[in-house]
């Protein structure tokens, strides 16, 4: 079965009292074959969180359903095997890293041995030990986005789906979830992220979507995007481009 | 089911570990100091001042915590969307919704409990030096009185929880939680002050008594749950009023809670 | 299936919050009346003004509705209130914090006029409390003619009485009557058609219907005396000297037949012709 699937999938947000309907979404549909590395590209406003968070069950769409490993995402135990990490995380203020990691362990189900094995494992690996027991207040924006990693990979999930992951790191962080990334492929793991930043769509996905005004406009193999001398950054421009002059119209 | 309790655990840990329980902590302790201190200024009631100011400290105290905690709690949660960690877990809407209540729950009873340590131990004081102004004084009615107070915190939450799941902000939450503790308290004497304008013969306009009617079964009337005066003057409640008065608690924040978790399976996190 | 038995305990809820609201209000009902006298308690008004910051008018309001919710709690069937002494003092003293938050505030000197004379029998501090009224309300007649009324009635001070109806009638609108009421007063032989007139005066000023009645019944009453009084004038004009009982009246056809005491009560005339009777009417010592 695929990782993940969505036909049809269009959401519309009511304007408040001054703004316009926003069409975020329209139309959207594509299969994730599991194993896969997904890149979803797209500038700012595309309707890429939207989507993601359409699939998290965050938001619920107008229009087509969406599933994850042959499950509908409105199921909730579909998220015991996905792992999600959020653009900018919050967390509860007052907790630290082991707490988060114990309330993630727990409520996917793990028991008391594995949360300990894991917690201990994935600290290590995102360099957090030695501020495990410190409340999540006082860390850094790059320590909060790798608590946030190991969250959404406490439970070992089947599919994991990133908003951003390299937003606000520094290259060490940048090299480090780039690591975690392709670590993820080579385990089988499917990975879906979405992203604004071509060089890291190059360099991890084998296949990238692009979704410009709420509409995936072209979606492949990064081989055929990039065949004939294309750079990314060429056709990305290309589709923004097609996608504006027809708006005009 | 079991995931439950891990929601309330980190709203627990979450609320204690806010500084605003400590606050609210001190100031239950600085009223009770006060109470050992003026409670002999009642030249006979003594017993009754004394437990009249120990049971509204720990009311008051209680409502605080509903208000700055309890609220504050949920408001993070969609203000500052940290409710995104939660929910991409295998939690449907309403289990977040009860894990969450049954965590401010647990931290209402915490600090009730707290500070009624030491409420007790100031009435404890007041009645070894002043036993003959303690009259009709019983213990069990004093726990029975903070019990009820436990009772209104509890319910009183489960509507802030209600008006969360449609409110856009905190700020409206914290209004309506406010004014319906206000309707409750006051919603006896208003439904008296109607009955009572036929005795004295002012004219109450038909559309007025049947609103106050209404609005008689739709908040919770609170007052049944306030016996200070009952207390301080040691008469007893009856037992069937007592089961009554549990059942009515239970129930009316069962339905609130239903109806906050089916409002807030309809809501969206953009 | 889960699904319809969630409903129906939803459902459930719902009707036993009905019963349960129902059932407890009766049975707080039960517990204010029972066990403990329901007393009254006010902050003294210094304070009460100082913890009421701006809201002085909101919280007068608020005091006037808890005394009056607070009698309405002890009316009975009948009508009466059966109240203690310190309980009528509770509601004396809420009524006098409300209007020293607000003195202009008219309700409550009404009430207070209305309840503490004729039921707690508390006419001097009521006094008092309607003079503060009187000073502030300067527009307004009824206040000063309420004290009036009081010290004729209850307190037999005629002179006071004149010196407050002569007060009262020269505020606006202001009944006429007032003034050549104020002097008639001065002469103690007309005290029951005195009576009469002052008590006309309060019905027209009454909104009450219950009240309205009472002092109806109550000039009847004194109608039926005034009449009685005549007669025994005019039998002493003629025979030089009181009739012995009342049926002389009627057998030496002064008049018809003798009033009847609309308090149930049985007219008599004493050795010194005064008009008694049995009734309550005449509680208060009432001397020609």
């Amino acid at each position: 079965m695929t990782a993940i699937e969505t036909k049809g999938i269009s959401k519309t947000f009511k304007g408040d009292l001054r703004a316009k309907r926003v069409n975020a979404l329209e139309g959207l549909e594509f299969e994730i074959a599991q194993g896969e590395v997904f890149g979803f590209l797209g500038p700012n406003g595309a309707g890429k969180s939207t989507a993601i968070k359409i699939l998290l069950n965050l938001i619920y769409p107008d229009r087509g359903n969406a599933c994850i490993l042959g499950s509908d995402v409105k199921d909730k135990e579909v998220r015991r095997f996905v792992g999600y990490l959020p653009e900018n995380p919050y967390f509860y203020d007052y907790l630290t890293a082991e707490e988060l990691l114990w309330f993630g362990g727990r409520t996917s189900g793990l028991n008391k041995s594995a949360i300990a094995e894991r917690t201990e494992m994935l600290l290590t690996r995102m360099n957090l030990t030695t501020a495990r027991k410190r409340s999540l207040r006082t860390y850094s924006k790059g320590m909060v986005q790798r608590a946030g990693l190991a969250m959404a990979l406490i439970h070992d999930p089947q599919v994991v789906i990133l908003d951003e992951p390299m937003s606000g790191l520094d290259p060490i962080g940048r090299k480090m979830v780039g690591d975690l990334i392709l670590e993820l492929k080579s385990r089988g793991k499917t990975v879906f992220f979405s992203s604004h930043i071509l060089t890291d769509i190059e360099r991890f996905c084998d296949r990238a979507g692009i979704i410009v005004s709420g509409k995936l406009r072209c979606i492949d193999t990064l081989d055929n995007l990039l065949s004939g001398g294309n750079t990314l950054e060429k056709v990305f421009l290309h589709e923004v481009e097609k996608a504006g002059g027809r708006e005009e119209l | 089911m079991t995931v439950l309790w891990p929601i309330a655990v980190i709203t627990i840990k979450e609320g204690i570990r806010n500084r605003a329980i400590y606050g609210i902590s001190l100031f239950a302790l600085l009223l009770l100091g006060l109470n050992l201190l003026i409670a002999n200024m009642a030249a006979h009631d003594v017993g009754k001042v004394a437990v009249d100011m120990a049971l509204s400290t720990i009311s008051f105290s209680g409502l605080l915590v509903v208000l700055f905690v309890g609220i504050n709690l949920m408001a993070k949660d969609l203000d500052k969307k940290t409710i995104y960690m939660v929910l991409s877990k295998p939690i449907s809407r309403s289990e977040y919704i009860i894990g969450k209540f049954f965590g401010i729950v647990l931290i209402l009873f915490s600090t009730i409990a707290f500070i009624s340590i030491f409420a007790c131990a100031c009435l404890f004081v007041l009645k070894a030096g002043y036993a003959t102004y303690f009259p009709q004084f019983s213990w069990s009615l004093v726990f029975l009185g903070i019990f009820f107070i436990l009772i209104t915190l509890i319910l009183l939450s489960a509507l802030s929880f209600l008006f969360s799941s449609f409110s856009s902000t905190s700020f409206i939450t914290l209004v309506l939680t406010i004014l319906s503790y206000l309707i409750g308290q006051s919603l006896s004497d208003i439904k008296a002050l109607i009955e009572t304008s036929r005795i004295t013969g002012a004219a109450v306009s038909p559309i007025t008594i049947q609103v106050v009617n209404v609005a008689y079964y739709l908040f919770p009337n609170l007052s049944f749950f306030d016996i200070k005066t009952q207390v301080a003057h040691g008469v007893s409640i009856p037992v069937p009023t007592i089961l009554w008065t549990v059942l009515y608690g239970f129930v009316y924040t069962s339905l609130a809670i239903t109806a906050a978790s089916l409002i807030f399976r309809k809501k969206e996190f953009s | 299936m889960v699904r319809i038995l969630t409903y129906c305990l939803i459902a459930l809820f719902f009707v036993v919050h009905i019963v349960a609201v129902g059932k407890l209000t009766d049975q707080h009902a039960a517990l204010q009346k029972s066990g403990y006298q329901n007393q009254l308690f006010v902050l003294p008004s210094p304070i009460l003004k100082v913890v009421a910051l701006d809201y002085d008018g909101v919280v007068s309001d608020y005091l006037f509705f808890k005394g009056i919710t607070y009698i309405g709690g002890f009316a009975s069937r009948g009508g009466r209130f059966q109240l203690n002494e310190s309980q009528w003092q509770g509601f004396y003293n809420i009524l006098d914090v409300s209007t020293d938050l607000d003195p202009y505030f008219q309700d409550p000197y009404y009430f207070a006029n209305a309840f503490l004379t004729w039921d707690a029998g508390v006419v001097r501090e009521t006094n008092v409390l309607l003079k503060k009224g009187s000073k502030y309300r300067t527009w307004d007649w009824s206040l000063p003619f309420f004290i009036g009324f009081n010290n004729f009635y209850f307190l037999q001070d005629y002179d006071k009485a004149a010196e407050f109806l002569m007060v009262a009638s020269r505020r606006p609108g202001a009944s006429t009557t007032l003034a050549s009421l104020a002097s008639k007063l001065a002469f103690k032989a007309k005290r029951t058609e005195n009576s009469i007139a002052f008590l006309e005066e309060m019905i027209k000023k009454t909104d009450d219907e219950s009240m309205k009645k009472t002092f109806g019944t109550r000039v009847e009453a004194f109608k039926a005396i005034l009449v009685l009084e005549n007669a025994v004038d005019d039998y002493r004009k003629k025979f030089r000297r009181f009739p012995v009982n009342l049926d002389e009246l009627v057998k030496k056809k002064i008049i018809i037949e003798i009033p009847k005491d609309p308090f149930g009560g049985k007219f008599s005339v004493d050795s010194q012709g005064a008009i008694r009777t049995t009734s309550e009417f005449l509680l208060l010592p009432y001397h020609r």
